[in-house]
């Protein structure tokens, strides 16, 4: 399957200046016009050795075919012991008179030469030209195999990329979250209805997987004085398996906090990020809902990117997708990391990963996620 | 919560279609989540004329008609006794469900074919009547829906609310909110108690012993009643949201919930020793048999209502079976109270048990409702059930929680919604949903709660009653107004951007697993006793026992992988997953959450191609990613040796390696130990890595300064050693480096050999040493002096022979 290695080298590096053995006849040549006496007395004979050289040289270029023969010719004339370099070399053993004559004639013949063989070479490359067919291109090259993102990451990073343009740091939490963060200052009471909300996992009275990545807004605002300006994307647990719940899936959480943010504001992100996540065709629906942590709540349907709105298997034939849920900063929660009320109001927003690329890419099993089926992550 | 529109039609007129309605609601905050035809189930039901009666051949009871179902003649076995010729009649075809009853499907009944069922209206789930197949009115088009013909209609809302709103776990909850919609007002049921005989108070007594869990009990008595089925209007109304009929009583307290939200539960009084109630917490395990007939163990902090000797109910979830209504009962006391929502649901959660009584008393009653309540059931039953009411009410109110007004700042409320709602329009809207407001300034006004929204307690939750009244849509879309301040970290730079990125360049797909695993893949991991992966981190409530502990390495998801796809038939893999394990520190503390990175290598080396022979991949596959990440990351001199492989107990010894940066041990290496692959079922070989990603990074250079590009040419000089096989070509290399010469920039290995003429026990390796000098070009017997030093120290120190 492999190519000739003479193949692939390109004709015109073919060197002219290279020095193979001598033949026999230059040594018979420099030789004689070494000879004084020689040179002196029969001038006449030299003028016409180098005609005879040049015309010996044509007759033999009239039989060559290949450049490698074209290369032989080049050194047995014109290379460093070649007849015409010989030949120019003696000439300062001529007669004086002699000279200019003999030397023009003899650069002359250089020149000729150096032309008739280039002219030839050139003959030569494009009858071989025409001659080779080439590789086969077509044929695979050397590949560097690339690696694939998993779609979740693909989708986050999307997220974070949309927020981070608009000014928003990246905050991270711990997974294993003390009940206090996932909810008691998020103002979710123990025994209170809230807590049905969201199954949770735990792994004592005080520790469960976190159950939305909302307990990162207290950790941040624990430490950073306003305005605050984060979003917070983690895994998160909640105990519930089915083909529309995984017990483990993504979220990204949103904080603003500052002075006279608005529930203006609130919309004028979650509007600006849809736009850029979906398209600006995606319009947004804001309705009342319930978070403990925020008030007023919303829920946020998006426009269903499937079917624009025209009802279909996807969004229930409602033609709104629930994608984020949303609101101001509950006046509890900033109480509970010392934020001063009548200074302060934010926002916060939070969404599910997984929904939305499932959205992005048509998956219609969210289980698929964590199958990683080699099939579908090189797929992304 | 399901309602249905005709009951909702009877405290509110509804003038919006009911597509428009469910739009309304949901945009109200009481999401409407499924909008169901509630006679759905009789679309393959018609009106059929009989046109023929024979008997049956192999039954005196039944008989074969043909029915014309305007379509088509259909034979139909029937056993009613007033089927008769001409009449027309409901005929269900097949593919009809028939409430609580069988799908109707063409069949053979007893050696007659039948291809469709003659219905009574209460297999039809239309009336009472059982007797026998409905008789219609002859006017009636033969051919027609039943639901059309008796024009049949009604629509089921599935309202999913959020729990902070109670006060909508009602018809009449829903009414005010479609009133406030439509703005127009609300017919409450008016009740008309009949006069009482006797005195309630005469006859018996409630003690609330513990009022910090009930502030109020209200209760009545009927005597005489008959226990019965209920009237078909009511079985119709309740199965019309979902709630199975029982008998009267018990409908008629379950009607009354549903009406008005107040849980009430009926005891049947002749069975309550010392005919009085007490209200207490119980005795430590005590044991109650509830009315599912579940013996249950009581604990101290659970609310009990108890008669003058023992538990009748557990207070707010469910009664009793020793004070039940019973076919036999007369006397009944009908409670309607209020319980503390915490210990309700506490009580609740402890025996698993989610009734629509603890799911109302979770959320909070409306501590003014529980009269209305109790007198509406007493008038129903009145009513419905016979029997004389006692005269007098019971209304035990040991706290009185008097709603504060809050104080309301309209513009405030503008500036958090960010809008320019006139103040006098904000009152309006508040009073529409039973607010009391009173102003006090332009600006201000005392706004007092109805009783029945104990959700709110703080102005901010009349500014978003504000919200949802006008409309979030109504809101203007603005963007904060917020200092510009530089992020902090840019994610394209966080090490774990880093890692994806050069990880899917080095041709890795990336994974990402659950982070809980089964508690036996310790051991699979044949992990030593004192290993920190031991600590694994329990899950109190997994969904299975495979997700039962948290992981403590990436390696036995990574695994869990392998075995799926190798099941799929995919055998060559190149995955890798970055993420986070967790090191106990007892179940009482966090944990230590340690992000890792591991990437996994197993069949061939690369896609099948034409340039080479098809090869598994080995160790230095694996091994050469590793480095090309440590390159990419600026880390250089790590140290792989055999002497670093401790800890890697599911690793093959003797193929496994630590990863040393700095002279700490930031990961592992290796091919993974044949028993540990036996749990998975792999018999191919695996190659792993895994990083600890902090302390990778802890190793990657902060600065990187520009080095001056050489001058001068360089000299290189090859040395072949005969050195015994176990010894590690790093240590020739570490030696060489630790030599410092300063003008050998570097020493690669070129050439590994073993058998041929060399003894079994020696191998040859070939190193090419590159000399250069930052002064000068190098004179050849100057690198031959160096070299000649290097190699009779190497020589020496390793006791090697040249070739």
């Amino acid at each position: 399957m492999g190519m000739s290695g003479s193949k692939c080298q390109p004709l015109r590096s073919i060197s002219i200046q290279r020095e193979p053995a001598n033949g026999a006849k230059s040594h018979r040549l420099i030789h004689r016009i070494s000879d004084p006496a020689f040179l002196t007395a029969e001038h006449k004979i030299v003028e016409q050795e180098i005609e005879q050289i040049l015309h010996q040289a044509k007759s033999e270029l009239q039989s060559v075919s290949q450049t490698a023969q074209i290369q032989a010719l080049s050194v047995q004339y014109l290379g460093r012991k070649g007849l015409v370099t010989q030949y120019l070399r003696n000439i300062s053993q001529l007669p004086p008179e002699q000279r200019p004559m003999a030397g023009k004639r003899a650069n002359e013949i250089k020149m000729i030469l150096e032309e008739a063989l280039q002219k030839a070479l050139l003959e030569i490359e494009t009858r071989l030209a025409t001659e080779d067919v080439g590789i086969d291109v077509s044929l695979p090259g050397r590949t560097v195999f690339q690696g694939t993102l998993h779609p979740i990451t693909r989708i986050t990073r999307q997220i974070c990329e949309i927020f981070t343009a608009m000014g928003f740091d990246i905050a991270e939490g711990p997974e294993v979250e003390l009940d206090h963060y996932n909810f008691e200052s998020l103002n979710i009471p123990k025994n209170h209805p809230a807590r049905d909300m969201q199954d949770t996992f735990y792994v004592s009275e005080s520790i469960v997987l976190r159950t939305h990545t909302s307990p990162i807004q207290v950790r941040y605002m624990e430490k950073h004085a306003p305005p605050v300006k984060i979003i917070a994307p983690g895994k998160v647990y909640r105990c519930d398996s089915d083909i529309t719940h995984t017990p483990m899936f993504h979220q990204v959480e949103g904080l603003v906090v500052g002075e006279s943010i608005s529930f203006g504001d609130l919309k004028g992100i979650l509007t600006a990020f849809v736009h850029q996540m979906f398209d600006d065709q995606t319009s947004l629906r804001f309705r009342p809902s319930f978070f403990p942590f925020t008030e007023p709540s919303a829920e946020v349907d998006i426009l269903c990117v499937m079917c624009r709105g025209k009802g279909c298997r996807v969004c229930k034939q409602t033609g709104w997708l629930e994608v984020l849920g949303s609101g101001m900063v509950h006046p509890a929660v900033f109480e509970n990391v010392g934020y001063d009320t009548s200074r302060y109001s934010g926002f916060a927003f939070g969404m599910g990963i997984e929904r939305i690329a499932m959205l992005k890419f048509g998956i219609d099993d969210i289980r698929k996620y964590y199958e990683n089926d080699i099939r579908f992550l090189k797929q992304f | 919560m399901k309602i249905s529109l005709n009951w909702l039609k009877s405290y509110v007129p509804i003038q919006m279609d009911v597509d428009a309605l469910a739009d309304a609601l949901t945009m109200a905050g009481l999401e409407v989540e499924a909008l169901v035809d509630r006679y759905e189930y009789l679309k393959n039901v018609v009106v059929g004329r009989v046109i023929g009666i024979t008997s049956h051949p192999n039954s005196d009871k039944l008989r074969c008609c043909v029915v014309d179902s305007g379509k088509a003649h259909v034979a139909v076995v029937c056993g009613a006794p007033n089927v008769q010729i001409d009449c027309l009649t409901a005929l269900a075809l097949p593919g009809t469900q028939l409430p609580d009853g069988p799908l109707i499907e063409a069949g053979v009944i007893r050696g007659a074919g039948s291809e469709g069922m003659l219905c009574s209206e209460g297999e039809l789930g239309l009336g009472p009547d059982h007797s026998g197949i409905m008789i219609l009115d002859a006017s009636l088009m033969v051919g027609d829906s039943l639901a059309t013909a008796l024009s049949l209609s009604d629509w089921v809302l599935e309202i999913g609310l959020t729990p902070n709103r109670s006060d909508c776990l009602s018809l009449i909850g829903i009414a005010r909110e479609v009133a406030a919609i439509q703005g127009n007002s609300l017919s409450y049921p008016v009740i008309k108690l009949p006069q009482g005989k006797g005195d309630i108070h005469q006859m018996t007594s409630v003690s609330i012993l513990a009022p910090g869990h009930c502030p109020r009990y209200a209760a009545r008595i009927l005597t005489g009643a008959g226990v019965q089925p209920s009237p078909f209007w009511l079985q119709d109304r309740l199965i019309s949201v979902g709630i199975r009929p029982v008998n009267n009583v018990v409908d008629i307290t379950n009607f009354v919930m549903m009406e008005t939200g107040q849980p009430l539960h009926a005891f049947d009084f002749d069975r309550l020793a010392g005919q009085r109630i007490v209200v207490r917490t119980a005795a430590a395990g005590e044991s109650f048999i509830t009315i599912d007939h579940k013996s249950r163990t009581l604990t101290a902090d659970m609310l009990m209502i108890c008669d003058g000797e023992k538990p009748v109910a557990v207070a707010g979830v469910m009664g009793g079976c020793n004070s039940e209504i019973e076919a036999d009962t007369q006397s009944i006391l009908i409670e309607s109270a209020c319980f503390e929502p915490a210990g309700i649901r506490k009580t609740a959660k402890y025996f698993g048990l989610n009734t629509d009584a603890s799911h109302r008393f979770e959320r909070g009653v409306d501590p003014e409702g529980a009269v209305f309540a109790v007198d509406r059931a007493a008038a129903l039953m009145v009513d419905i059930c016979g029997g004389i009411l006692v005269e007098g009410l019971i209304d035990e109110r040991p706290i009185i929680q008097k709603r504060q007004p809050l104080v309301f700042s309209a513009d405030a409320a503008n500036r958090l919604l960010g809008t320019q709602i006139d103040s006098a329009d904000m009152d309006r809207m508040l009073e529409s949903v039973g607010f009391t407001v009173e102003p006090m300034n332009p600006d201000q006004r005392k706004v007092t709660p109805p009783s029945f929204r104990v959700d709110v307690s703080r102005p901010v939750d009349l500014v978003e009653e504000i919200a949802r009244i006008s409309g979030y849509d109504r809101i203007p879309t603005t963007f904060p107004v917020i200092s510009a301040g530089s992020t902090r970290s840019t994610p394209s730079q966080s090490p774990r951007e880093q890692i994806l990125r050069l990880m899917t360049g080095l041709g890795f797909s990336e994974t990402i697993t659950y982070s809980f695993v089964h508690p036996s893949s310790c051991n699979y991991l044949r992990l030593e006793p004192g290993d920190l992966r031991m600590r694994a981190l329990g899950v109190l409530n997994p969904l299975s026992e495979d997700q039962a502990i948290m992981r403590t390495s990436l390696i036995p998801g990574m695994l869990e992988t392998v075995h799926r796809n190798f099941s799929m038939q995919s055998r060559n893999l190149k995955l890798f997953e970055a993420g986070n394990v967790f090191i106990s520190n007892g179940q009482d503390a966090l944990p230590d959450e340690i992000e890792m990175l591991c990437g996994l290598w197993t069949g061939a080396r690369q896609e099948v191609s034409w340039h080479m022979p098809d090869t598994a991949c080995d160790f230095y596959d694996i091994k050469g990613v590793v480095e090309s990440l440590l390159a990419a990351l600026h880390i250089h001199h790590a140290r792989f040796s055999r002497d670093t492989a401790q800890s890697c107990s599911y690793l093959k010894p003797g193929y496994a390696s630590g990863i040393q940066c700095n002279g700490q041990v930031v990961g592992h290496i290796g091919q993974m130990h044949s028993e540990t692959l036996e749990y998975f079922n792999i018999k191919q070989a695996i190659y792993v890595f895994e990083l600890d990603i902090r302390k990778l990074f802890a190793a990657v250079p902060n600065f990187q300064q520009a080095a001056a590009i050489p001058r001068y040419p360089a000299v290189a000089r090859d040395i072949t050693l005969i050195l015994p096989k176990a010894l590690e070509s790093g240590q020739i290399i570490e030696m060489v480096q630790a030599m410092r010469d300063p003008i050998v920039e570097r020493i690669l290995l070129f050439d590994v050999f073993e058998g041929g003429h060399l003894p079994s026990d020696k191998k040859s390796l070939s190193f090419r040493l590159i000399y250069r000098s930052a002064a000068g070009t190098l004179e050849d017997e100057a690198v031959n002096t160096h070299h000649r030093g290097i190699s009779d120290k190497l020589i020496q120190h390793f006791d090697a022979k040249l070739p």
